[in-house]
């Protein structure tokens, strides 16, 4: 239990550092502040002069922490500048898009990568090796906007692509560490004690590679996630990645400080997930 | 049996006709947004996204006509400037009621107006109605009469209601209530908007029919212009607004039916030097910058035609001043584009002290001459023809370096650190009027680019563009104000503070199911007859 109040609190700072962080870095970035609407000719100097007074807030940093944190412990993320909406609207309205997109792209990448790693491992063929290898290498070569306009082109389903990208870094990952636990020892008498595939991967190669596996599925999270900003604002997917997308084109402080921390927040909780249960395989195989 | 066969033709007529109406009704105009529109308030729009929803759902008192660039009565029938411009009476249309079913009164005129011109709102269209300090003042005259009286005369103050979308006072709906074609019936943010036909709306055709024609308007959140272009091709979206040159010239080889160039359009493409005295900029640049002489020369160094002919593919001209040929009214026809002529610009250089050294050019006082260009990123336009002024440029010694920044932080650069030489960007002209420009040409304004916010004009010249625009401001005869706005232009044409490139051609792309679409200039160049747009029954999509 203290365990895990220890590890709560430590997402806890985590995240309200990484908010900050990124609130501190779009502070300090070229073109904090302005607006494009104030060229406008039709504005007259008192609306200029209102347009710039908008931001005042925002540009003392410790103000807007400060001013952050009390609107958060109420409840309140913020109005976008860029978008004129609650922060938490537009949260509420794109995180499930964004959800499916990533529990899409993770089930598909998983299941082509750790299938295809399992089926090299097990069959030993060297040609099924060759092929996942180059496709899977291929894949990796291909940042995640240029295979976005390759899916825009071809009209096929957007929610995808997250599924290739995950797939080449599950697959050559989780491929190595069957194919080291294959090796070992007490792999090698079963298999020459005559059991059959199956059971060799299920009571003696997998439970090896588990705690390594659940730790790529926590980064593997981390991967979708990260991917999901370019390739949302390629495809024009209504998610968190095209608002982040936007707010950091439009150095809107309010919705990036909000982002900053969902991001930071699900990385943690996934990667904690998976150390906790990667430590409790190894404690069960002690 | 005369009359037998007389009967027969009528009814196949009547058959036909109906057979026509049923073809014009119905299905779904679907075309692409740039953005989610930041507000559906009429009044606080600014963004181009904003703008769209309002004018398709907004209910006007009197409209521009695109075509005709006349204003034509809408929700007011008919209207009266008196008072020395400062004063107009409007007398509204009967039996007019809100998309929720509520009727329209002169309250409600009143309303938007107070509303429009709260100094607290700081509404760009507002803006446009301050011509002076004071309160606006409204006098309800009956149920469909109204007085609305400003502080000061407004010159060209029918043409201004153009862009006022009437609100309801009364209606629980608030701004959602609208008087216009369609009001919106969803919003799925940063997906699509759907806008349906507003079933109360006034305008009938000349058989009585009740408009629009189309039943609904879905609009796409589309940021990627290439993808936007994909998918007019794929058949998904039904047009785009405005397209560019090297789209244009592909859309004319596949389908020359779905391309339309309606001429020259009201924006243009120009470069200015940055004069702000306090600007970072070593003095001896600050010299050549505010010389007649060097801005003269840099213009006449670069060819405009060759900037038409390449980046543009021919589908624009070389710009002569503020105002494009395509405001058939402003534009003083006595100015013609610089010509590209070297030698001319490297005399007026000498006439400075400018000389070449070794094919180099440098100042009086030996300095090399060399400065940089700022532009957006992303825009090829201009990063292409900054490329091409850069080449055009080194003809006469001078050599330019070109740097693209992205929209925030050039912003900044222009209006507030003026850590900038040269600046290359357009201008983007929503109104016909010289009164949108007033915060360009007065030298107190912030945005007066060149040198913003002077507590007294730097020069003679921007003290006489000062006098004049504030006289044609005042003026009411259109004539006299046309004056005073040609001198304007002269003056920028002779000192160049705007060195004015090219006016691109408005251009377009809607695909043949679309009917009586007749793109103009004018925003919103493809829809500005909305109500009667109709799709043809082949593929008229009734979903």
């Amino acid at each position: 239990m203290r365990g895990v109040l220890k590890l709560a609190a430590k997402i806890l700072i985590t995240v309200l550092l990484g908010g900050f962080l990124g609130a501190t870095l779009v502070r300090l970035a070229p073109g904090f502040g302005v607006d494009e609407e104030e060229l406008d000719p039709r504005l007259n100097q008192q609306s200029i002069v209102a347009l710039r007074q908008a931001h005042a807030p925002e540009s003392n940093l410790m103000v807007l922490y400060f001013h952050y944190l009390d609107r958060l412990l109420h409840g309140d993320l913020g109005i976008s500048r860029t978008l004129q909406r609650p922060v938490r609207q537009l949260l509420v309205e794109r995180f499930p898009e964004t959800m499916k997109g990533v529990g899409l792209g993770l089930a598909l990448g998983w299941t082509l990568g750790l299938g295809l790693a399992v089926a090299t491992v097990m069959s030993r063929a060297w040609y099924l090796d060759l092929s996942a290898g180059i496709l899977a290498g291929l894949l990796l070569c291909l940042p995640a906007a240029v295979l976005a306009l390759l899916f825009v082109l071809a009209q096929a389903p957007a929610r995808l692509i997250l599924g290739l990208i995950v797939f080449p870094k599950v697959f050559r990952y989780s491929r190595n560490l069957l194919a080291r636990s294959s090796a070992l020892p007490h792999v090698l008498m079963a298999r020459a004690k005559g059991l059959g595939n199956l059971r060799v991967l299920v009571w003696h190669i997998l439970p090896t590679a588990a705690p390594q596996l659940l730790a790529l599925a926590g980064v593997s999270v981390s991967v979708a996630f990260t991917a999901a900003i370019p390739v949302e604002a390629l495809c024009d997917l209504p998610g968190i990645g095209q608002l982040a997308w936007k707010a950091a084109l439009g150095r809107d402080v309010a919705l990036l400080i909000n982002l900053t921390m969902i991001v930071t927040l699900v990385t943690l909780v996934a990667n904690s997930a998976s150390d906790l249960m990667g430590n409790r395989f190894r404690r069960a195989e002690a | 049996m005369r009359q037998r066969w007389v009967r027969i033709v009528l009814l196949i007529l009547a058959v036909l006709s109906t057979g026509i109406a049923l073809a014009q009704s119905g299905g779904e105009l679907r075309f692409c947004l740039r953005s989610d529109p930041k507000t559906f308030n009429p009044l606080l729009m600014a963004d181009d996204a904003s703008e769209t929803v309002r004018y398709l759902t907004g209910g006007v008192l009197m409209r521009l006509n695109r075509l005709t660039q006349e204003a034509e009565p809408e929700l007011a029938t008919s209207w009266k400037v008196s008072d020395g411009g400062k004063t107009i009476t409007l007398k509204l249309r009967d039996g007019v009621r809100f998309s929720d079913g509520t009727p329209l009164s002169s309250d409600d005129v009143a309303y938007t107006v107070q509303q429009l011109m709260d100094p607290a709102l700081h509404s760009p269209t507002g803006d446009a109605f301050r011509s002076g300090e004071g309160r606006v003042i409204t006098r309800v005259l009956g149920k469909n009469r109204i007085t609305i009286t400003f502080p000061a005369p407004i010159a060209g103050l029918d043409k201004l209601f153009d862009q006022v979308a009437i609100m309801s006072a009364k209606s629980p709906q608030k701004e959602m209530a609208v008087l216009g074609p369609y009001y919106v019936a969803e919003n799925k943010a940063g997906a699509y908007l759907i806008l349906k036909r507003n079933p109360n709306y006034w305008k009938h055709d000349s058989s009585g029919r009740q408009l629009p024609y189309i039943d609904s308007v879905r609009l796409e959140i589309q940021q990627n212009r290439d993808i936007e272009t994909l998918r007019l091709e794929r058949g998904e979206i039904d047009f785009i607004n405005s397209i560019d040159a090297e789209y244009y010239d592909k859309v004319m080889a596949q389908n020359p039916a779905m391309a339309h160039d309606a001429g020259i359009s009201l924006d243009a493409e120009f470069m200015w030097f940055n004069q702000v005295p306090t600007s970072p900029l070593p003095a001896y640049k600050k010299a050549w910058f505010t010389s007649t002489n060097f801005r003269r020369a840099i213009s006449e160094a670069i060819n405009r035609e060759d900037l038409v002919r390449i980046a543009f593919r021919g589908r624009a001209h070389p710009a002569a001043g503020p105002v494009s040929p395509g405001n058939k009214f402003w534009f003083n026809s006595k100015l013609q584009p610089h010509p590209f002529d070297q030698k001319s610009a490297l005399q007026r250089l000498a006439q400075d002290g400018f000389h070449l050294q070794d094919g180099v050019l440098h100042d009086r006082d030996g300095h090399m001459v060399e400065f940089s260009i700022v532009t957006n990123a992303g825009n090829k336009y201009r990063e292409r023809m900054a490329t091409m002024i850069q080449q055009d440029l080194s003809g006469i010694g001078i050599k330019l370096n070109v740097v693209t920044l992205d929209f925030p932080s050039l912003i900044e650069r222009m209006t507030r650190t003026f850590d900038y030489e040269a600046c290359l960007l357009g201008l983007v002209n929503t109104d016909l009027d010289p009164n949108s420009q007033m915060n360009v040409w007065l030298s107190s304004s912030d945005n007066h680019q060149w040198n913003p916010s002077q507590k007294t004009p730097a020069t003679a010249w921007e003290a006489e563009i000062d006098k004049l625009m504030r006289a044609q401001a005042s003026a009411l005869d259109a004539k006299q104000r046309k004056q005073y706005f040609d001198q304007v232009q002269e003056i920028a044409w002779e000192q160049e503070p705007f060195i004015y490139l090219v006016n691109k051609d408005a251009l377009s792309a809607v695909s043949p199911s679309v009917r009586n679409v007749h793109p103009v200039v004018l925003r919103p160049q493809v829809y500005w007859n909305i109500d009667e747009l109709s799709l043809g029954s082949e593929v008229a999509r009734n979903k």
